[in-house]
């Protein structure tokens, strides 16, 4: 650790980490410094994402490198904030840095350094990075790097992440810190506590577990909530702050002003500006924040996006869709016809290869979300719709989920987090699982052809359209629930919209192609893993049965066949039904029959429905594995069985309009996904929330799935 | 067009600009200094925002999204 003079790096890995406001460039860096070696995982007790990976120095050991979220100060409004407090206020924690690299943007230095003086006053060996150091021509910046050195007291190096320059010398800067950490200790602080400080953190002082005066007080700030805090100094802070009067908020702000006054004078001595000339930013805004024209262009945007999602995803779709195909096949043809073979091509490959060939629109989504994130887009969209918002009882920072949750719910509801009010993050976690996210895209795709004929009105696909619906009708129904539990709960909490915009940019390519294959890549191995779980488990619960059902079964076929002479053919596929009804699966989706009966879904749909509460997709697989099971005939898909499937007491097909139309609307409410629920629990701190979510969604699907089929049949 | 005398931001319309003077809730203090905004800072109503009741405003070089019970807490002179 930093106060133990040298560091013994032949037990730990050095840790470095990544410290610096929200929009400083410091993910950029992160993945240049990081590439593809990295690692999520969560912060130990919380569940903020926790980016670390690996960067080789010389001759040090392998350095792990920490990406620290984003935070203004050392008194944090958001989860995400205090969690870069709590680590760095516990020197004896896992991740407490041996060193810290402050990123900070070049163009914001008058505001970007305070967060710095403040960690610089906790003692912590530090290097000040200059992020978007090409920037400096380009915007008629001068910068006196030696000098802001001298004055600061820590090595400064100008990189640019977007650029890629200045990495080398900042690699070796890391190197020279890590082997020397006392080389750069402070001299003074930026800041003695003032007035209204000083009694309370005289009474502490002694009894606090701090380094410094300024650790100690950041402690009396805030034992509250700080986890490494104990109880019992929990205690003796708070009798503490009440015997002085101490005024947290009032003496919060007294140290900002008074840091402000500190380093101002820094930044104006070794800062040169050319003069501001009205921003290219300034004149995008003029247009895309326009009252009348901002939403008009972000509707415009929204249609694009998922116009160029279905047209530009065709042929990669097909491609993964025949390589399954000729997988399957050719396994057939190389092993010996039997269950082994049967699990795999039907089980296996059917249910992957269902699922992975919507890979290329998650990835596409992704794409498009993370490039208006990365444009800066995201925050002008939050603006645009907070006042309408409100009216629903959400924050503008909402749409950012809601639009996030058309890709995955998951990450969505973790980007709730920006909510500092309470009922607002909790209602934007509440409903945006609503909004119809990527693994719905299957279903969809599969129902809709029964559901609306082909043809087309205007140039518009009615299938296509259909599909906007769907989607329109998940938006409508989340911004109405919320509307509802608006009505519900009651809050006091202030709530704040805030929010900084920052200047458009160009998207760095190497973040984009970064986060979209790590999402891609934890789709397909969370996806993978459940499938190849339910396909095993279905296809074995739809194989064998209760031996004595199976043997009635078998004998009622026998008679039946001899009876009415039957063909071969006919009677493998009499067999195969009635089997599958005497199954373990068949029993399941006999008992839940009477209870989806009123939606128009016979006991086979039901058996889909009960594996699809594991994940949506399962659907797909399932439907695969249930139509497939002992017919002889490969090559048809899906969906031409499904079309074939006749319902034996009305004679009609079972897939018809009304029925399409009732799982479809079902599809679109249901909760559906046991690893959203885990997150809103996570996210919620508790089962009451991911238990009311999963109540309320799966009635609205229940109900209105009735309605529809009614109406329609 | 100046503001004519130590008045909350929030009364005036967009195109006016000034200087802040100081912050009436403490809550909001905290989050405005955290992010760079202070007393003498410039201050400018950009736009309106859709639908009413946000504001898209200028304070130095940097772009804000502020409510109108935000900008009810800061005094302009």
């Amino acid at each position: 650790m930093a106060t133990s003079g040298t560091i013994d790096f032949s037990k730990t890995r050095p840790v470095v980490g990544l410290v610096g406001n929200p929009n400083s460039g410091k993910s950029s860096l992160f993945n240049l410094l990081t590439g593809l070696r990295q690692r999520i995982g969560n912060f130990p007790g919380v569940t903020v994402e926790k980016k670390s990976g690996t960067l080789q120095i010389e001759d040090l050991p392998p350095v792990e490198i920490i990406d620290f979220p984003g935070a203004y100060s050392c008194y944090p409004t958001s989860l995400d904030e205090r969690l870069v407090v709590q680590e760095l206020t516990n020197p004896k924690g896992d991740l407490f840095p041996d060193a810290i690299l402050y990123v900070a943007d070049v163009t914001k230095l008058d505001k970007h350094l305070l967060l710095f003086t403040q960690l610089r006053d906790l003692d912590l060996p530090m290097i000040l990075v200059l992020n978007m150091a090409d920037l400096i021509k380009e915007e008629g910046l001068q910068v006196d790097v030696t000098a802001l050195s001298h004055r600061l007291g820590v090595p400064v190096v100008a990189v640019s992440a977007r650029a890629n320059t200045g990495i080398a010398e900042l690699k070796k800067a890391i190197g020279g810190l890590l082997r020397d950490p006392q080389a750069f200790r402070p001299e003074e602080p930026f800041y003695e506590p003032g007035v209204l400080a000083r009694d309370v953190l005289a009474d502490l002082r002694q009894e606090l577990p701090a380094r410094n005066d300024y650790h100690a007080l950041l402690l009396a700030h805030h034992a509250s909530w700080l986890k490494h805090v104990p109880e019992e100094t929990r205690h003796r802070v708070q009798k503490a702050r009440v015997k002085n009067g101490f005024h947290s908020l009032r003496a919060q702000v007294e140290e900002t002003m008074e840091r402000y006054d500190t380093f101002e004078p820094i930044v104006h001595d070794t800062v040169r500006r050319a003069g501001a000339k009205a921003s290219f930013s300034d004149r995008v805004d003029d247009v895309l924040t326009h009252r009348v024209f901002g939403p008009v262009i972000f509707v415009v945007i929204m249609l694009l996006l998922f116009q160029a999602l279905f047209a530009w995803t065709g042929w990669p779709m097909d491609g993964i869709e025949w390589v399954f195909e000729t997988l399957g096949n050719t396994v057939r043809e190389k092993l010996s016809p039997g269950w082994l073979t049967d699990l795999l091509v039907d089980g296996v490959i059917a249910g992957l290869g269902g699922v992975l060939v919507f890979v290329p629109q998650i990835a596409a989504l992704f794409l498009f979300i993370t490039i208006l994130e990365e444009v800066g887009y995201m925050a002008r969209a939050a603006y645009l719709f907070d006042s309408l918002m409100q009216r629903f009882g959400l924050n503008g920072r909402s749409v950012v989920a809601l639009i996030s949750g058309h890709a995955c719910a998951i990450p969505a509801i973790m980007s709730t987090r920006t909510i500092a009010n309470w009922k607002e993050r909790l209602l934007t976690i509440m409903v945006t699982p609503l909004t119809s996210c990527s693994a719905r895209i299957p279903v969809y795709v599969i129902l809709i052809s029964f559901a609306v004929p082909e043809g087309s009105f205007l140039g518009f696909g009615y299938q296509g359209l259909a599909f906007a619906g769907l989607y329109f009708l998940g938006i409508l129904s989340a911004m109405l629930s919320a509307l509802i539990f608006k009505l519900v709960l009651k809050s006091q909490e202030r709530s704040f919209l805030m929010l900084e915009m920052p200047d458009y940019r160009t998207p760095v390519w190497r973040n984009v192609g970064i986060t979209v294959w790590q999402k891609v890549k934890t789709f397909i191995m969370e996806a993978g893993k459940i499938i190849l779980l339910i396909s095993v488990v279905l296809w074995g619960l739809s194989t064998y049965g209760p031996p004595a059902a199976m043997e009635e079964a078998r004998a009622q076929v026998q008679k039946t066949v001899e009876e009415q002479g039957l063909d071969e053919q006919a009677a493998e596929d009499l067999m195969a039904s009635e089997q599958l009804e005497a199954s373990y699966a068949g029993h399941i989706g006999k008992f839940i029959e009477p209870a989806i009966r009123p939606l128009g879904y016979d006991w086979k749909i039901g058996i889909a429905l009960f594996s699809s509460f594991a994940a949506r997709e399962v659907f797909v697989g399932t439907m695969a594995i249930i139509y497939s099971i002992g017919s002889t005939e490969d090559e048809l898909r899906i969906r031409d069985r499904m079309a074939d499937e006749i319902n034996p007491d009305t004679g009609q097909p079972v897939y018809n309009r009304a029925t399409a139309w009732s799982l479809l609307v079902f599809y679109v409410f249901a909760m559906m996904c046991m690893a959203t629920l885990a997150v809103t629990k996570r996210e919620t701190g508790g089962w009451k929330w991911p238990i009311i979510q999963f109540t309320f969604m799966t009635t609205l699907a229940y109900v209105s799935a009735m309605i529809v089929y009614q109406v329609l049949s | 067009m100046p503001f004519p005398r130590s008045t909350a931001a929030s009364h005036f319309v967009a195109g006016m600009s000034g200087t802040i003077e100081r912050f009436t809730n403490e809550n909001l203090a905290c989050k405005l200094l955290d992010i760079g905004v202070r007393p003498g800072s410039r201050l400018r109503l950009v736009r309106k925002g859709p639908f009413g009741g946000s504001w898209y405003v200028k304070i130095d070089q940097q772009c804000l999204a502020l409510r109108k019970q935000e900008l009810a807490c800061i005094l302009i002179k």
